[in-house]
């Protein structure tokens, strides 16, 4: 511990930093945030003092802002004032120190402060050894430096961290008191090691010699000069550095003389450089062998004494700004990241050649090997490796990651998914329920009741008593060594038996590591349909901040001055709104949330605001902080889309939120993100947008915690903000790293160890101890309708197939399939869409509400100039145009027709007639039997004739006898048949009407992919009268509210036409009791989520599914292709896009087959 | 067997309830598509059963017909009403339009068939066919010719087998 004799000189570095023109005139002296930084120390007014050198960090190397844990010591580096004040001294050790033994040190130190902080921690005062100063590194107040300093860089980004600082501002007090124990390096262990030398000499170094260990970097070229060799301590540790000088790992062993006699091997000094460059451990060397006449090259064997410094154990708790520092809008990571990984090998190597294996893991640590975590670790590197790197240089500048980020994280196949959600289900039933607070209006079930005990719980953070206090999983424990290498006793600390270590992060700990969440919300993973919104809804009225209570408490007095709404003027930055939770939805979502939120609520108990459009000129500010909380929305409600334009806004204005007024200037109670799975891609703008939203408590609703990939849920664990797993490299470490290692088990055991605490996930198909269904669900029928096509349709569709073929069969001989790949698939859509109607096909204005709809049209064009289908469609419209008007008939055959309408079928004695159609000479029967008796003639070759006066039929004159009952006075017309129509409009046409001759007024709900086939459909609706809503994509949020409360409110039975694109997510249509699949999705889950809008929670009727499927065609194979699980997967968005090509390519050939 | 089709079942249920004058149908037991026919030869016509001098008292009075009774069999195919029953005489008749198998050449019961028509229907169109032979479009073209020639003798003949086949 002598390394200071062979150091550039300490006094010339005091002078240029105690040198203050130096310092203005320098450069580098100057930082912007250091008024911020003044101001936050007010709790270590002793030190001031110092602060002048404070200022000086840059000179020593440290490149200001970086932000590395180090900083934090550089004050007491670069103390050097003259004179000894003892109470100083103290307050640096943190405790109260003898006059005699203040006497001694002051001797040994010289009256240097710094020094004799030093050696009163190394105990080297008391062996009255050398006056050498210690390597320098902070005493006891690093922690309070710690908290100052990220309180300081808080300060400089904006504020919007503040609230990360209270929740730490209760740790030191334990901290401080364990390190006071803690000596400044503890030994650990001892390894051997054959350097080699890089010098020739003689005697160099003798058996039993010590030898220094050090580091030696290479400086900056704008360093100032006369450092000398840089001492290990000096060595700067901006967290960029290691990465940036990541080659150079060199470690020389000095003699004692101080001259160079060698180097470690590259193998150890890979690690051992980590460990001293970021003040993990310290190495003393003594020398095992050396030959006496040594040559460069020569082996030389050391045994390498490690000890533990108490800087490792400081500063490197978990640390919650630094997670955070992502600044307002912006993102760095990879220096930290890098660090991380190197402190982690090196650690993990270190245990290894010392032999000091853990006296205690926590179960889930023990299952992974150590090798395992080395391997990830490398395959990290390699990873980094194979990426290009940017420049690192300035870490401030263009180093957001998102150019590897866009790709990284492998899917999950669907096998290990489903490992994971089992996992994550493990749902006690008998968890304690709480009943809902009075306001809430709704009966909650039993689960729903315990849901919302878990829900308060976290956000009271209440622990669970009847659970010891667990290790945090990531940690294992290590016991000191009692006896060091020659097995001398080793001083023992009191209260000191072990130290903990997270071999994952490199990180060391003194105190006991606590498995605990201090995130006040979590994830909310109900399946869809258990019923998410009304527990949250049950959570809003039961859980209130205190401020709120107060409100409920208090009688309203609306006049009182402190209820008074105050000018928004005095507002400068954000705003507590105590008494509101935003909820962030879907657009599509907005007006279910409000009418959810108005029912769940007795009159009065709530007010709710849908955020969004017009509604929008609303200064949120003004409206929901702290003074005007008593009238304050208790709920807004706002879509992604708001969150991230006003993020823009923002941004734009350099983050200032509170002037913005809008969702940023506040910080809620509570953030809800319903269906959050729209932020789980961490890059895209809208994840972070809402990363950004302030709150107390933070929520997540989403029936898919993980779509496809772990780093799904880390967005939303990065959003709920659960330290330390919401910090990337954390996260890429521990989960991503094992997983595209090939460690799954491994990795997913870690997430579920992350999950554990933060997801609360039921599935409806769960049952309880006692057998009954979660939620017992009306019964579902499901069934397939075969539709024939008509003559005309099945050569449209034909000509399409084959033309299809053609173009596969070529483009698969020429090899070429993926490049024809969207012409083929444009085809091929064009063949789904000729099945549901021809007229599709060729209507270049209806473009499909398919992904590839733009390339369509133009790729189509092969098909629009094709004057065999143009014929072709020709007839089919001439066999279906509308030509007549109906209404032509006169009123005494209407009458007759009316007559007749309650007679029997004179065909099957149906009684009244199934819809009752006529002939062209007026004679009525059932629609079917008319038609099958015409097909059983022309079959038969022979020109149909008319059922009773055997006058030849032209079967262009059929017409279907329409009643249109929504009128008090029956209406009837007449429509002809097949005008316009297809054969899936048509049987969709019998199963309404057969529907409303039934159960009048019972509602249905009709998808299909394609919008303008809904618009085909809807004329065929109006001329059977049938009533009819229709909601798709296109619409305004507005009007889509408005179609959905009238379909709600409707007493009629209404038919809602809705796009399987805008209707397939969230919506809750249990006011429909059939449901009609016009067309199949490439992949049953899409419409089996689609059929849950109406068979979810809620629905008290048996629903009916009726999905329509063309006999041999295309989409009878697609229900081939969709039973095939892996199709599933990447319909999910599971497979790249060129993998789902090749995917879909295989599709298309059995489709094609 | 598939079900019974409404149709068949309504229009066995209505020749039960509302029996045809003259004419009966009965099911099968054991197939219900499967009818046992019988039709009383129409008034005045040599199947009546009577001398044709013979002023015609009302016989049906007592519902005991005492003159001419034919048995046919009728079998409604598994297409009824989209193809017309198949119905063969099985009393021994001598008429142009119907053969020693008993076929009928009846334009309903082929091209003329409508699935409006019924079994009541059908068997009407029969029992008419027996008051009104139409030897210009025969069957039995033995019969045909000497109906055609002698119109006398061949009503004579057909009374004499009505007499010996059709009133045991």
């Amino acid at each position: 511990m002598s390394f200071a004799e062979s150091e550039g000189p300490p006094t010339k570095k005091r002078r240029f930093f105690t040198d203050k023109t130096d310092i203005l005139d320098s450069s580098l002296g100057a930082e912007p945030s250091l008024p911020d930084e003044i101001d936050a120390f007010p709790t270590a007014a002793v030190v001031e003092p110092y602060e002048p050198n404070g200022f000086d960090l840059p000179n020593s190397g440290i490149i200001p802002g970086t932000g590395g844990p180090s900083n934090s010591e550089e004050p007491q580096l670069n103390d050097h004032i003259p004179g000894f004040d003892s109470e100083t001294f103290e307050s640096f050790v943190g405790d109260k120190v003898s006059p005699d033994a203040l006497k001694q040190l002051r001797e040994a130190s010289g009256d240097n402060l710094e020094k004799a902080v030093n050696m009163y921690f190394d105990g080297s005062w008391k062996q009255n050894a050398a006056a050498v100063p210690v390597r320098s590194i902070g005493g006891g107040s690093a922690p309070k430096a710690m908290t100052i300093n990220s309180f300081a860089r808080s300060g400089t980004s904006g504020g919007h961290e503040a609230n990360g600082t209270h929740e730490k501002a209760e740790s030191p007090a334990i901290e401080v008191s364990l390190k006071d124990t803690m000596p400044e390096y503890r030994y650990v262990g001892a390894f051997g090691v054959g350097a080699w030398a890089t010098r020739s000499g003689t005697t160099l170094l003798k058996h039993g010699e010590s030898v220094r260990i050090e580091r030696q970097k290479i400086q900056p070229p704008k360093a100032p000069v006369g450092k000398g060799k840089g001492r290990p301590a000096v060595t700067p540790l901006k967290p960029n550095s290691a990465a940036a000088k990541r080659v150079d790992v060199i470690v020389r062993f000095t003699n004692p003389n101080g001259e160079e006699v060698g180097r470690l091997p590259r193998e150890t000094a890979n690690w051992v450089s980590t460990l001293i460059d970021q003040k993990v451990c310290r190495f003393e060397g003594t020398c095992v062998y050396a030959p006496e006449r040594v040559r460069t090259n020569d082996t030389i064997f050391l045994q390498l004494r490690c000890s533990l410094l108490r800087t490792a154990f400081d500063n490197r708790g978990f640390k919650p700004s630094e997670n955070r520092k992502t600044g307002i809008f912006e993102e760095k990571e990879s220096s930290e990241e890098k660090e991380l990984r190197l402190r982690q090998v090196a650690l993990v190597k270190l245990f290894e050649e010392v032999s000091l294996l853990p006296s205690k893991t926590s179960e889930t640590t023990a299952k992974h090997k150590r090798e395992g975590l080395l391997q990830a670790a490398e395959v990290a590197e390699q990873y980094e490796n194979s990426k290009p790197k940017k420049s690192s240089s300035a870490e401030n500048v263009g180093s957001s990651p998102s150019a590897e980020e866009a790709e990284d994280g492998k899917e999950l196949e669907q096998d290990q998914l489903d490992t994971l959600y089992k996992k994550a289900q493990s749902f006690d039933f008998d968890a304690q329920a709480a009943e809902p607070a009075e306001t809430f209006a709704m009966d909650l079930r039993h689960y729903q009741k315990q849901a919302l005990h878990w829900m308060m719980s976290k956000e009271k953070d209440e622990k669970d008593e009847s659970k010891e206090a667990s290790m945090h999983p990531l940690w294992e424990e290590y016991a000191w060594p009692t006896r060091d290498m020659e097995d001398k006793d080793l001083p023992q600390f009191k209260d000191q038996a072990n130290f903990y270590v997270n071999p994952y992060s490199g990180e060391l700990s003194l105190k006991f590591p606590v498995q605990e969440q201090h995130c006040l919300g979590g994830i909310l993973a109900d399946e869809m349909g258990l019923g998410k919104t009304i527990e949250m809804m049950s959570l809003i009225h039961s859980h209130k901040s205190d401020v709120a209570m107060r409100l409920d408490g208090a009688t309203p007095l609306p006049q009182s001055v402190n209820s008074l709404p105050r000018l928004p003027a005095a507002s400068t930055n954000v705003e507590r709104a105590p008494c509101t939770t935003l909820v962030v939805a879907p657009m599509s979502l907005l007006a279910q949330w409000q009418s959810e939120a108005e029912n769940a609520s007795k009159d009065g108990t709530l007010r709710s605001m849908v955020y969004y459009g017009n509604e929008k000129t609303a200064n949120l500010q003004a409206l929901c902080r702290e003074a005007n909380a008593a009238s304050a929305p208790n709920v807004i409600i706002t879509s992604y889309g708001v969150v991230l334009s006003e993020f823009n806004q923002v941004a734009a204005r350099n983050g200032d939120r509170a002037t913005h007024g809008g969702l940023f200037s506040l910080n809620y109670f509570r953030i809800i993100l319903d269906e959050a799975h729209h932020i789980k891609n961490r890059m895209s703008k809208t994840a972070k947008a809402c990363y950004e939203l302030d709150a107390e408590h933070r929520w997540v609703l989403t029936g898919t915690p993980i779509v496809n990939r772990l780093e799904d849920l880390f967005s939303l664990v990065r959003f709920l903000r659960v330290e330390p797993w919401s910090n990337f490299s954390f996260w890429k470490t521990f989960i991503t790293m094992p997983f595209e290692s090939k460690d799954f088990m491994r990795a997913l055991d870690v997430v579920q160890t992350v999950l554990e605490p933060l997801v609360l996930r039921r599935t409806k198909d769960m049952k309880t101890p006692t057998g009954e269904a979660l939620v017992p669900l009306p019964p579902k029928s499901m069934d397939i309708v075969d539709i024939e096509l008509s003559k005309p349709e099945r050569e449209v569709y034909d000509h399409i197939f084959t033309r299809a073929k053609r173009t596969f069969t070529a483009n698969v001989e020429a090899g070429t399939v993926l490049k024809a790949y969207t012409s083929i698939f444009a085809q091929i859509l064009r063949l789904r869409q000729s099945c549901c109607h021809p007229i599709l096909t060729r209507n270049q204005n209806l473009v499909a509400d398919e992904e590839d709809a733009a390339e369509l049209a133009n790729t189509a064009s092969g098909l629009a100039d094709d004057m065999d289908l143009q014929s072709l469609i020709e007839r089919f419209t001439a066999v279906t145009d509308d030509a007549a008007d109906t209404n032509v008939f006169g009123a005494h055959v209407l009458a007759q027709i009316r007559d007749e309408s309650d007679n029997e079928c004179p065909i099957c004695s149906e009684e009244p007639m199934i819809e009752q159609t006529v002939t062209g000479c007026w004679h009525s029967a059932c629609k079917k039997c008319l038609l099958d008796y015409i097909n059983h003639q022309t079959d038969k070759g022979e020109l149909p004739r008319c059922i009773s006066c055997r006058e030849i039929l032209n079967t262009h004159d059929i017409f279907e006898v329409v009643k249109d009952e929504g009128h008090p006075d029956t209406k009837w017309s007449l429509q002809r048949l097949g005008s316009n129509s297809s054969a899936k409009i048509g049987a969709l046409m019998a199963h309404l009407k057969a529907l409303r001759n039934e159960q009048a007024g019972t509602k249905s709900v009709v998808f299909s992919q394609f919008t303008s086939f809904l618009s085909l459909i809807e004329p065929a609706l109006t001329r059977a009268a049938i009533p009819f809503l229709r909601l798709d994509g296109s619409m305004a949020q507005k009007a889509r509210a408005a179609v959905l409360t009238e379909f709600a409110a409707s007493k009629k039975g209404v038919v809602l036409l809705l796009s399987l694109r805008a209707g397939g997510v969230g919506l809750n249509l249990t006011m429909a009791k059939r449901v009609f699949m016009m067309d199949p999705w490439w992949s049953f889950a899409v419409e089996a989520q689609a059929i849950d809008r109406v068979h979810r929670m809620g629905q008290a009727d048996e629903v009916k599914v009726y999905r329509f499927i063309v006999k041999e065609s295309v989409e009878e194979r697609m229900l081939k292709i969709q039973d095939r699980k892996k199709f599933i997967a990447s319909s999910l968005g599971m497979m790249s896009d060129e993998e789902k090509k090749l995917q879909r390519i295989e599709d298309i050939k059995q489709l094609l087959s | 067997m598939a079900a019974l089709p409404k149709r068949i079942i309504k229009e066995t249920e209505r020749l039960a309830k509302e029996p045809v004058p003259g004419i009966s149908a009965v099911p099968h037991e054991d197939n219900l598509r499967y009818f046992d026919v019988s039709i009383h030869g129409p008034q005045t016509s040599p199947y009546e059963g009577r001398d044709g001098t013979v002023k015609h008292t009302h016989v049906h009075l007592s519902n005991v017909h005492v003159g001419g009774i034919f048995k046919l069999e009728l079998f409604l195919p598994d297409d009824y009403p989209m193809t017309p029953p198949k119905i063969r005489f099985l009393t021994k008749i001598y008429h142009p339009n119907i053969d020693k198998l008993g076929r009928i050449c009846l334009d309903v019961l082929k091209s003329n068939w409508s699935p409006a028509l019924q079994i009541r229907t059908i068997l009407l169109s029969i029992q008419a066919l027996l008051g009104a032979p139409n030897p210009d479009d025969p069957l039995a073209p033995d019969v045909a010719k000497r109906w055609k020639e002698d119109q006398e003798g061949a009503i004579a003949t057909a009374k004499e087998w009505t007499r010996t086949h059709a009133m045991t």
